[in-house]
């Protein structure tokens, strides 16, 4: 492992440089810190795009037996020619730039002077960039799988009102520890209050698109557009079915090798649902803000096509849920919603509630947090939610079971009996994987449950395929409903559901203990259901009213 | 009982007027099982008349997909509704306890309170009984108490109305 820690140009002026923004004049009350460089493995992460032409050519090398035509050694070449150029590139860019913090002098940091991260960079035109400690305001740490494979992560710093990428300063790439450890000082320093005092909340980020495709609606979207073309061809009566081109396709299709044909026609899919999902990303969210106009309107603008911009006043902000569907969460995303009144039916509200698109985690629990005026809870220290009893676990198996494996398993076995063993082989693959999936999914969905109270908050997570954190604002709950079957009852549990008059109007805290919800609800929302307590003693029976 | 004193919620004092079980009686004739029953009857006719060879094997999954669920709801859906129905109204909150196999409890403060609404459909008239309806800003709010008897639910509704308008708060 080579240290990234090598004194640059030590002692070397920063004012001498030629600098951009408020570079430190000579004499300035700070100390001298060294200049960091770059992790040299960074040259090698610029070698990474080489891997596809690099395997086309031995994948065609192994098709011809070996044989390398002229034109793969013109490939070749080409391919030496620009890791040569690049190689050179890179490695000037990584011996050219450097970066460090300077911090105030004891003794005369209180001149006014505050401590500031300082980059350079740049061959010929020398570039330095300074920013003051106390205006960072996010410092993510982002890293691609060649990163990852070789230790090393992308840091981007970004000040208030950044967002765009013309006022961040971003580090490519440092070692992992290195990296975390100049996130730490970054943030030591970084205003606080100023973060809350902050206007805009965000602002679009292209790099979040990458969370697009992370919908069901990759696959969906593909069947329901095509659906939607086969309809709307049969409206002008035009049947696709019978089209020269389509059947030929399908012929064709059914005729070449299965076991290509049907993984590329999935990997076509995928991409053409990527594509959508990023389209629509895009029309969604093209210059995105979400701000605080004045100290009680929060606004959120967006779209391209449609612009929309939504108001939310914040006496009517009942609080915040961050969304994080499952496979947006698999690759570290969530995305917010706000939870506010006058925002129209369900229907309106589930299109105007959107706080932030699907981002990165981080990012939507900073967003959930400013739009709160406080920190979104578990977003300082991993969430203290009261976990849910075993039993809950029980029931969401016994329910994965009941509705998922059993029907699946069930009707082709019986038809399988019936009729043909094929189906019957069927059924058991069938039991097999679903048995495996909706035990995995019930453990998860067990994991996400909890409740908790956090300061005015009231917080509850739940789901699986869609695992929300809600935090609800514990005065603006209306009323409690108390939800409970046959099953629930014999384990013990009970759901509890608050109103609240925003959003969807109900928020499910599924499968409690039945002993601790009335006594959570009363010391979530004091001031409802006190009078119709009792404290465990002689219990009480419903008298027939004297009529 | 455990030995920490978490409190719980205790069911609801007044329980419905007896009539109701009548009322969901006649109600779940009309709606659920007095169709099936009568689409067991119509298949067992058509099948005497025409096709008499399909009757033992009819005759048994009749009786088990809809004789005896519409006999079963029709017999135990009103009994058990009448002993989970109940109500209260206390000096802060309205508090009904709804539903049989699926039960719900439900509290809202008076502060909170709305409208009160009294409905009297055609059949509960024919035995004197009424519906009260509690609605507050958030549908999830909304407390329904079916089956009071017209006095109870007119002076439960005044009551209402007087407590809600007494208790300060903008129903928000």
């Amino acid at each position: 492992m080579s240290t990234p820690r090598e004194p640059g140009v030590p002692g070397t002026d920063p004012g001498a440089s030629v600098g951009s923004g408020p570079a430190a004049p000579p004499g300035a009350p700070f100390e001298e810190t060294p200049w960091r460089r770059l992790d040299p493995r960074t040259l090698l992460v610029h070698c990474g795009w080489m891997a596809a032409p690099l395997g086309s050519l031995a994948l065609t090398a192994l098709a011809t037996g070996g044989r390398i035509n002229t034109e793969a050694w013109i490939t070749l070449a080409a391919i030496s020619a620009s890791f040569a150029v690049l190689t050179t590139l890179g490695l000037i860019r990584w011996a050219r730039t450097e970066f460090r913090i300077t911090l105030p002098r004891r003794g005369e940091g209180a001149g006014g002077a505050s401590p500031t991260f300082d980059v350079r960079s740049g061959l010929l035109t020398r570039r330095l960039r300074s920013v003051p400690l106390h205006r960072i305001r996010t410092v993510d740490l982002t890293a691609t799988p060649v990163h990852r494979v070789l230790g090393v992560t992308v840091l981007r710093a970004g000040t208030a009102g950044s967002g765009d990428g013309s006022s961040e300063l971003s580090l490519e790439a440092l070692a992992v520890p290195e990296a975390e450890r100049l996130r730490t000082e970054l943030l030591a320093y970084a205003d606080a209050e100023a973060i809350a005092n902050d206007p805009v909340v965000a602002r679009i980020n292209w790099r979040w698109l990458r969370y697009a495709p992370l919908t069901f609606w990759v696959i969906g979207g593909v069947f329901v557009a095509a659906g939607g073309a086969y309809r709307a061809l049969d409206g002008i009566g035009i049947e696709a079915w019978k089209l020269g081109f389509v059947q030929r396709a399908f012929t064709e299709f059914g005729a070449s090798a299965l076991w290509l044909t049907i993984p590329a026609a999935l990997v076509a899919i995928l991409a053409l649902g990527s594509v959508g999902a990023v389209v629509l990303y895009v029309e969604n969210w093209w210059s995105y803000c979400l701000e605080w106009t004045d100290s009680r309107t929060l606004r959120v603008r967006r779209g391209l096509l449609t612009t929309r911009a939504v108001t939310i006043e914040r006496a009517r902000l009942r609080g915040v849920v961050l969304r994080e569907p499952l496979l947006l969460r698999a690759g570290g995303g969530a995305l917010v919603r706000a939870v506010a009144g006058g925002l129209g039916n369900r229907e309106e509200n589930r299109k105007r509630s959107g706080l932030l698109p699907p981002a990165p985690r981080a990012e939507a629990l900073r967003v959930a947090g400013g739009t709160l005026r406080s920190p979104f809870p578990g977003s300082a220290a991993p969430a203290a939610l009261t976990p849910h009893p075993r039993v809950a676990l029980r029931r969401r198996r016994v329910r994965g079971l009941l509705f998922v494996v059993l029907p699946g398993t069930a009707v082709p076995a019986g038809l399988g009996a019936a009729f043909t063993p094929v189906l019957l082989h069927c059924a058991w693959i069938y039991a097999l994987i679903t048995t495996a999936l909706s035990l995995w999914l019930a453990r998860d969905a067990y994991r996400n449950l909890g409740h908790g109270l956090d300061g005015p908050y009231l917080v509850a997570r739940s789901g699986t395929f869609s695992r929300d954190t809600v935090a609800l604002q514990r005065d603006a709950v209306a009323a409690w409903t108390f939800s409970t079957s046959p099953f629930t009852r014999r384990a013990g549990l009970v759901t509890l559901t608050a109103a609240v008059a925003a959003g969807d109007d109900g928020y499910r805290i599924p499968d409690l203990p039945a002993a601790d919800a009335a006594g959570f609800a009363t010391t979530a929302a004091p001031g409802i259901l006190e009078e119709f307590l009792v404290h465990p003693g002689p219990a009480p029976v419903p008298e027939q009213r004297s009529r | 009982m455990p030995e920490h004193a978490a409190p719980l919620l205790r069911p609801p004092r007044h329980r419905v007027d007896p009539r109701a079980r009548r009322w969901w009686t006649l109600q779940a004739l009309l709606t659920l099982s007095g169709p099936m029953l009568l689409t067991a009857l119509t298949m067992v006719v058509l099948s005497l008349l025409f096709f008499p060879g399909a009757l033992p094997w009819l005759g048994p999954l009749l009786l088990v997909v809809l004789v005896l669920p519409a006999l079963g709801y029709l017999l135990v859906m009103p009994r058990w509704r009448y002993a989970v129905h109940a109500w209260e109204l206390g000096s802060q909150a309205v508090y009904a306890a709804g539903g049989w196999f699926w039960q719900k409890r439900r509290i809202a403060p008076l502060s909170r309170v709305q409208t009160v609404d009294t409905v009297r459909g055609p059949l509960q008239r024919r035995y004197g009984l009424a519906t009260v309806t509690v609605t507050t800003a958030s549908t999830a709010g909304d407390i329904k108490i079916a089956g009071l008897s017209d006095a109870d639910a007119e002076e439960l509704s005044l009551r209402i109305s007087e407590a809600a308008q007494d208790v300060p708060g903008d129903a928000a």
